[in-house]
């Protein structure tokens, strides 16, 4: 294990983790989401792989195999707030392409996931921009999810908004669920 | 008895095995069934959809190389509907594949190219719908190439199941799905042995090994350089079959002219070395016993075998060999003792070797292999800066036939030529160390008498030989009785170091081969490489040994003189300096 490595997850805590879950099934999937949700950031280090594979005996390209397949983990430090734009087909045809563009106000977001990235995150950590495949609120559509709560109907006024009130650290009042 | 059951394939009713699936069914009545991501005895992971049939009740068509054939069963193996189901599958997976066969590697040795000419595909319907991964060229042994990998799986498969090893898996998802290393991080920067299994039964160009033959040919064109070329034994029976000789063909010296036509100053043998090996391993052994060292002693010939032990069992690094393996004691020896000889500038010698495997090539890379540069460092006044290592390139059986075929040499028409000397003369006991048991076999016929003082018994070790994951025997050295064990495969040299880590080994030697079947069925042999092919190469070996005047490493004459004007004793000072080594703690990561 590479000593010089930046610990993100306490040891111990991750022992705590995988005792509680030992032996039910899905043991790895459920450690490596516990342990993902008590990282500060959000995200999988390599630090935390690395002893999860030592303790649970599950070789590390397994463990990759396993975070790059599902899209909930992430393997990047993750932003204060998250907004997740819906790139479902009913989203599209209602303009959520549109959407994610005027998020391009980020420097460096539209370059990242016009990449294949799966998520990109501002240099200062406080917003990072997803995409999914569906919510399942297409009657809605376009639908954006900002720190899990789901906005309907969302126009590029009110991405807008929303990225601005974000960035001053204030709760959205303005736009609830319709 | 075998219980055989019925079932009718395309029409006619046919007895076959019980047990097997309908693709292992047909072929044993002489049906073909086209397949691709299926290889016997490594991988079935029913991903490529080939191997379609019909089977009568079934609502869809149904993988042969999965699905048990049963009593009463009805199948097809050829209609319309299969046809275009093949046919389709095979055009979704080219839709992805580079059209570059002319300049591949593996052209004209490529399951894909093959089975798109089989099933007749003649033009490519579909366009490319997977963004590109870069190459990863991190390690010293192998290239992979993911844009011609079609997720066939085979190489995970070995490296996990066979090897243990699990440096690769697939990694993403859908389009962005990709055979790769933790993080991305490249062979170079994981846990890999450098096995080359991977490389060896990849359908494709996507694993290979990192073909260093052009430099060797600039070398050999360089009149300034003296190169030298060392075969490991199970190149005799590995580069036949790579051009184009039936298969296990042994072709020593066919092998020896050709690399004399291809300009190398001298052809010599590894085998000379693996005789030095077993005098210098068997003193160690010896030793061992009668001083209560470490044991089991294990062998240290195979490079990935070492690799995996430094990063799997670091704890137990004492108990492998301090001997180098034969390919290291050979540049280490070329560049003393025989420079020494011809009163050559050891810094104008290359050292080129021919091995059966892709590990060696990052062996001879490993820092402390410049044995013969500390040699002459103050003889010759040399400072770090003219750092030389012991052995300069490695081949691989592949990319020996690619030189030879480059140069135009008609391989199967050479006539045999013999080694140059002295470091060409070997035993019978130096040709058997390609095969599993091999090293063991030809260390018990030395032991035996160095310790009894008596002949031995019956030459032919029997019990050692063969294709057995673990075999054991007890041998009795004029009343000490002692144990040993035979692994090949990574897989089953983790069994016995985790039977030695829980103090539970009964053995005192141990001898582990890295690749299935030992040297003959290595990373870097010829391809296709299956079991019935690595028992034919096994057999053409042992007949080797068998022809050899002498068989026995102590009684190789040319070791007796590289004793008595140079090395003096095994285990003595020189030996200490240019034969033996150490190794690296490496962890998981």
């Amino acid at each position: 294990m590479n000593t010089t490595q930046e610990i993100f997850v306490e040891t111990k805590k991750i022992d705590e983790i995988i005792a509680s879950n030992a032996g039910k099934p899905g043991e790895l999937l459920t450690v490596m989401e516990e342990v993902q949700e008590a990282n500060e950031f959000k995200f999988l280090d390599p630090a935390s792989m690395e002893y999860i594979s030592c303790k649970l005996k599950v070789p590390l390209s397994q463990i990759y195999s396993v975070a790059t397949f599902y899209s909930f983990f992430n393997l990047k430090p993750q932003g204060k707030n998250t907004i997740i734009v819906c790139r479902g087909t009913a989203c599209h045809t209602k303009g959520s392409k549109v959407l994610l563009d005027d998020l391009s106000v980020l420097p460096g977001c539209k370059d990242a996931l016009d990449s294949g990235e799966s998520s990109f995150t501002t240099e200062d950590k406080q917003i990072t921009v997803k995409t999914v495949a569906c919510f399942g609120q297409c009657a809605l559509a376009p639908v954006v999810a900002v720190n899990s709560v789901i906005y309907s109907n969302v126009t590029s006024e009110q991405i807008l908004q929303i990225l601005q009130n974000l960035q001053e650290g204030k709760k959205d009042e303005n736009l609830k669920l319709s | 008895m075998e219980k055989k059951i019925t079932i009718t394939v395309n029409g006619r009713e046919y007895k076959v095995s019980a047990g097997k699936t309908i693709l292992e069914s047909c072929k044993e009545i002489g049906i073909e069934i086209p397949s691709l991501c299926y290889l016997k005895d490594v991988s079935h992971n029913a991903s490529c959809g080939i191997c379609v049939v019909e089977v009568k009740g079934a609502r869809t068509l149904v993988r042969s190389c999965v699905t048990q054939a049963s009593e009463g069963m009805v199948v097809k193996t050829n209609s319309p509907s299969i046809d275009e189901a093949r046919k389709t599958n095979l055009e979704l997976i080219l839709a992805n594949h580079p059209k570059d066969c002319l300049i591949c590697e593996r052209n004209g040795n490529c399951e894909l190219q093959d089975l798109t000419a089989t099933l007749g595909i003649k033009e490519a319907s579909y366009g490319k719908t997977k963004p590109i991964e870069p190459i990863d060229d991190t390690s010293l042994s192998l290239v992979r190439n993911p844009e011609k990998c079609i997720l066939c799986g085979r190489c995970i498969a070995v490296c996990a199941e066979v090897q243990t090893v699990h440096a690769i898996d697939f990694a993403g998802r859908g389009l962005r799905t990709k055979v790769s290393t933790y993080q991305d991080k490249g062979l170079g920067n994981v846990a890999c042995t450098y096995c080359g299994q991977c490389a060896l039964v990849c359908p494709t160009a996507a694993i290979s090994e990192k073909d260093e033959s052009r430099t060797v040919f600039n070398d050999i064109y360089d009149d300034q350089k003296y190169v030298v070329v060392q075969t490991a034994p199970a190149i005799r029976v590995g580069i036949g079959e790579a051009m184009g000789m039936e298969e296990g063909a042994l072709v020593t010296g066919k092998m020896v002219a050709g690399l004399r036509k291809l300009g190398f100053d001298k052809v010599f043998d590894t085998q000379f070395t693996a005789d030095l090996t077993i005098m210098e391993e068997g003193f160690e052994l010896i030793h061992r016993i009668k001083n209560n060292g470490t044991l089991p002693m294990i062998t240290s010939c195979s490079p990935g075998w070492i690799k995996f032990i430094e990063h799997f069992f670091p704890k137990s690094l004492d108990h492998l060999s301090t001997c180098k393996s034969p390919q290291q004691m050979f540049g280490a020896v070329a560049k003393t003792y025989y420079a020494e000889k011809l009163n050559i500038d050891p810094r104008k010698m290359v050292v080129v070797s021919i091995m059966p495997c892709t590990a060696k090539k990052f062996e001879c890379k490993r820092p402390e292999m410049n044995s013969a540069f500390g040699y002459w460092k103050n003889k010759l006044g040399l400072t770090d800066k003219d750092n030389f290592f012991d052995v300069d390139y490695v081949l691989t059986t592949r990319e020996l036939a690619r030189m030879f075929k480059q140069s135009g040499i008609d391989f199967r028409n050479l006539d045999e030529e013999e080694f140059d000397l002295p470091l060409g003369i070997s035993t019978g006991a130096g040709a058997i160390f390609a095969a599993t048991g091999g090293v063991m076999e030809a260390a018990v016929r030395t032991a035996y008498e160095v310790i009894t003082g008596k002949p031995l018994p019956s030459i032919d070790l029997k019990v050692v030989r063969g294709f057995e994951g673990i075999k054991e025997a007890e041998l009795d050295l004029d009343g000490t009785k002692i144990k040993v064990a035979v692994a090949h495969t990574l897989k089953n040299a983790r069994t016995l170091l985790e039977q030695i880590e829980e103090g539970k080994s009964p053995y005192a030697f141990i001898e582990v081969m890295t690749c299935p079947g030992g040297c003959l069925g290595g990373g870097g042999q010829a391809i296709p490489t299956t079991w019935e092919i690595r028992e034919k190469r096994a057999a053409s070996i042992y007949r080797e040994d068998s022809l050899k005047p002498i068989r026995k490493s102590h009684d190789n004459p040319a070791i007796k003189e590289i004793y008595q004007d140079f090395l003096k004793e095994p285990l003595g000072h020189k030996s200490h300096e240019l034969l033996h080594t150490e190794y690296t703690e490496r962890g998981v990561y």
